[in-house]
């Protein structure tokens, strides 16, 4: 193909990818409660609604809370699995790597069907505890895959120079793998926090009451529609973006070591 | 490995306070907004829009109270949502009135004191004595507002003589563009009145219910979408859909408000009553409460912000809160017919045998109606 | 290879190995096989007044089965999701190609960077504006009409759920095809046309093979996500007709009917397995070729 007409797909492709979320921000200023063109004027109306809405900051505060939690547990399970991978061999590995892996493969709305089932079953339904809980099931997998990438680069003469120097396992864990592991934990954690922060189909059906910033934005989609949603959704855009800035800068730091 | 110990050494700690301290930060938000506002939390169980500070945003202030809403669409969703949770999850419950039965029967709610509420003050007979709502002489629930459902269309697009009779959803010229409101019940309600069935429209014998299922499926080629209470807005405002089944004012009143050329008529082959009620959950620690609001509701204040209610409008069933919207808000009770002489006046309807209280279907079950409507959806 | 002066004890040693292995298998013992089986479980259990019933009965699978809706569900989900990912790996392959063939490594990284940025909006905000942007009123039509076309109608139909399918993975497609292509070795495309192999024949016999491992994966990973997807087929696609997804959450909505969504979910996920293993065995087939 001719390099013009590449350059043209791709910009394409970027143009399709973009709009909604140029456009949805666009709408959280506009004043139609129904937005259709030609645009309304500009307001700041929707952004005043949410700023004096409890419940938004209410299930924003769930949001943070879920997403940290969830951050931490997701962070901590991909680390140990990374790190069994990385150092041991033992038999069913093959199998014990397969179920590691596997929530992601698993759609999201039969994760949440049987998250909620068996939750209802334990009587712990209906609380962030329960997010918490799915979403780092559903989040470990992506940390183990970023740590599991950093231990490949480490060499294995490493832990055992540090044995050799009469560290027992744990401190070879705390002072040589754990500090160069650590710019791949901080990237985990920042995305598993945001993968949590935006995810709506499991939230919705377990966090009963406790609704999350996405369920709340679902609610108002399925409910009394209007571009409140827009502007929430522009806020949680800020939101993950400076995990996600925060993701990369500590992964980038790892070029520094 | 000096190096990396070094940076470890200097970077890492204050770096992993920081991270202590955003943790800590995240974990005590959620806890933050209560502390300076002691307030007890009602949880709802209500369709959507019950819970917004427009209708109790008084009560809550007047009470320190706060209502944590969980919305629902649709009866069996509601008893759906009822069984995932604990008992005593919900305090306070709005049921659509066909539900009252179901709810009591499952033992979810509480009984209530009907020297508590204003059932001398009906506007119409029934509303004191609604079906299902009393039990061995002990009242389960309240009812609050009611509403009626037939031809929702926009004016433009359909005649108001068409409108009169739901063969419109059958014209050329709303073909793929009429919508259901994504619930069997009060859809298949309005095919069964348009079969002839009349006052038996969900008493079905096995002939009457083939033949309501076969001009169901006639109608299937004329279907543009299925819809919650948001797409049924949004799809009505923007034109996506000319025509909606299964729907009244109670949408098509506040796109109207909107601006937006749509109407909803009962046409002559009658038209459907959906009907609120009020229930204390079962178990609830906040009974009193609960009950101090649905008098709220039921007070001539409680009755006009129903009637003005944002998400969608209900129709006063109090004298004394029919007496006051037409005072504080003359042009609503003109739109929704709510004043003395009007010949559409809701509760003229339903005198003359135009309206039918909508309801389970008798000789099915709702799970035989579900199915059906599944494998209608998917034709 | 561990010295003899801390030389830990078997004890301590199988210890340490255990605290990194166990929680895994504690953690989604608890919370992902447990909520699995209980859904295969559960799929044999009545429900009773709107409420579930420990039984063993195959009612629901029968009941399922027998319904021509589950099937025609099933195969429409199956071919939807099947077409979407198609789709997204043809629109997508110019684009990864221009990247990792045409793009100095800057534009690249940046490039990459800028498609991540999706995977943290909202995917209901998204959906919620393409909902404006392609309504009759909205601005495809209103960009159309200058020139005389239109208007369109593409909500509540299936290009709207293509539109939300695409807005859902392309982004994800993109970024896989142009890391599976920016690993081939340019000096193999080099020799290649040194060699006098034309364009069309260096595409199907070096790159495709080459870069399939990455392509499929991508493909998967697409189809995999649509699959399971009920915003766009609902909010889009006006749930007409509705997809497997949308079936459970009816499923659950009415009636309580757990155990038949179960049956529904159990379906999905058979389906999806076998092909992840179909997909990922075509994958990685007859790698050594070239």
């Amino acid at each position: 193909m001719q390099g013009w007409l590449l350059g043209l797909w791709l910009a394409a492709v970027f143009v399709f990818v973009f709009s909604p979320i140029v456009f949805s921000i666009v709408f959280s200023f506009n004043s139609d409660r129904f937005p259709t063109i030609p645009l309304g004027e500009f307001t700041l109306q929707w952004y005043e609604t949410i700023w004096a809405d409890p419940d938004v900051w209410d299930a924003a505060g769930r949001s943070l809370f879920c997403s940290a939690v969830t951050a931490v547990i997701a962070t901590t399970l991909g680390f140990a699995t990374a790190y069994t991978d990385y150092r041991f061999g033992f038999r069913l590995k093959g199998a014990y790597l397969a179920l590691a892996l596997l929530p992601p493969t698993i759609p999201l709305i039969i994760l949440a069907l049987a998250m909620l089932a068996w939750f209802s079953r334990l009587g712990i339904s209906g609380q962030l505890w329960s997010v918490i809980f799915a979403h780092s099931v559903l989040t470990s997998p992506f940390a183990m895959a970023i740590i599991r990438l950093r231990l490949e680069q480490m060499d294995p003469a490493l832990e055992a120079a540090a044995w050799n120097l009469g560290a027992s396992e744990w401190r070879a864990m705390g002072t040589v793998v754990l500090p160069f592991c650590r710019p791949a934990i901080i990237a985990a954690a920042c995305l598993t926090a945001a993968v949590s922060f935006d995810e709506f189909t499991i939230a919705w059906f377990v966090s009963g009451l406790e609704k999350t910033i996405p369920v709340h934005i679902l609610e108002i989609v399925q409910g009394n529609i209007d571009p409140q949603v827009n502007a929430i959704g522009s806020l949680v855009f800020i939101t993950s973006m400076v995990l996600v800035a925060m993701a990369q800068i500590f992964s980038m730091l790892r070029g520094r070591m | 490995m000096t190096k990396f110990q070094k940076s470890s050494g200097l970077i890492a700690p204050s770096r992993r306070d920081l991270l202590r301290y955003g943790t800590a930060g995240a974990l005590a938000a959620p806890f933050v907004g209560r502390a300076w506002a002691q307030t007890t939390e009602i949880n709802m169980l209500a369709w959507y829009g019950h819970g917004e500070p427009g209708i109790v945003g008084a009560f809550e202030e007047a009470n320190n109270v706060k209502f944590v809403p969980k919305y629902y669409a649709g009866g069996d969703n509601m008893l759906a949502l009822i069984a995932q949770s604990p008992p005593g999850t919900y305090d306070v419950i709005l049921s659509d009135a066909e539900f009252v039965q179901q709810l009591n029967a499952a033992g979810y709610i509480e009984p209530l004191d009907a020297a508590d509420y204003p059932f001398d003050d009906m506007l119409y007979p029934d509303f004191a004595k609604f079906p299902g709502h009393w039990k061995d002489g002990t009242l389960y629930s309240m009812m609050v507002r009611f509403g009626h459902l037939g031809v929702s269309y926009n004016t433009t697009a359909i005649s108001a003589e068409d409108a009169m009779s739901y063969k419109c959803f059958w014209n050329d010229g709303v073909k793929g563009k009429v919508g259901h409101f994504d619930w069997h019940l009060p859809s298949l309600g309005m095919i069964s009145l348009y079969n002839g069935n009349g006052a038996g429209l969900w008493d079905l014998d096995d002939g009457k219910w083939d033949a309501v299922q076969e001009t169901t499926m006639s109608l299937r080629p004329q279907v543009g979408g299925y819809f919650d209470y948001g797409g049924t807005f949004n799809s009505l405002k923007n034109g996506e859909m000319l025509a909606m089944c299964g729907i009244g004012d109670w949408i098509t009143g506040v796109l109207e408000k909107d601006g937006a050329t749509v109407a909803s008529v009962i046409p002559e082959e009658g038209g459907i009553q959906w009907t609120e009620s009020y229930c204390i959950g079962k178990g609830s620690a906040k009974a009193d409460l609960v009950k101090t609001f649905i008098q709220y509701m039921l007070s001539p204040e409680g009755q006009v912000k129903s009637a003005q209610m944002a998400a969608y409008p209900g129709n006063c069933i109090t004298k004394a809160g029919l007496a006051m919207l037409n005072e504080v808000d003359p042009a609503e009770a003109k739109r929704t017919h709510q004043v003395t002489g009007d010949p559409m006046n809701p509760i003229t309807l339903i005198e003359t045998g135009r309206i039918h209280y909508r309801d389970i279907p008798v000789q099915q079950t709702l799970e035989d109606w579900n199915d059906f409507w599944s494998e209608y959806k998917n034709a | 290879m561990v010295g003899e002066t801390a030389h830990p004890t078997a004890m301590t040693q199988r210890l340490y190995a255990l605290t990194f292995r166990l929680p895994l298998i504690l953690w989604y013992g608890a919370f992902f096989v447990g909520p699995l089986l209980f859904t295969v479980a559960m799929s044999f259990f009545l429900v009773k007044n709107y409420r579930m019933v420990e039984a063993f009965e195959t009612v629901n699978w029968a009941r399922m089965f027998s319904r021509g809706f589950f099937w025609d569900a099933y195969w429409r989900t199956l071919g939807l999701a099947g077409m979407a990912a198609g789709l997204a790996s043809l629109l997508a392959f110019p684009a990864a190609w221009a990247l990792a063939f045409r793009a100095t490594d800057t534009q690249r990284r940046w490039a990459i960077s800028l498609l991540i940025i999706p995977f943290f909006t909202s995917y209901l905000v998204r959906v919620f504006s393409w909902y404006v942007i392609l309504a009759e009123q909205g601005v495809v039509n209103a960009i159309i009409g200058t020139v005389g076309i239109g208007p369109i109608t593409m909500l509540n139909t299936m290009i709207g759920t293509t539109v939300g399918y695409l807005t859902l993975v392309l982004p994800l497609v993109v970024i896989l095809q142009t890391l599976a292509l920016s690993s081939i070795d340019r000096d193999l495309i080099q020799a290649a046309g040194n060699l006098g192999c034309p364009p069309r024949r260096l595409l199907w016999r070096v790159i495709l093979p080459t870069a399939k491992t990455g392509l499929i994966i991508a493909a998967l990973i697409a189809f995999i996500l649509c699959f399971g997807d009920f915003v766009s087929p609902y909010y889009l696609g006006g749930s007409k007709p509705p997809t497997l997804p949308i079936l459970i959450i009816d499923t659950t909505k009415s009636g309580q009917q757990w155990p038949r969504a179960a049956v529904v979910a159990i379906v999905m996920i058979v389906t999806l397995l076998a092909i992840a293993f179909a997909a990922v065995t075509a994958a990685y087939a007859k790698r050594g070729k070239t």
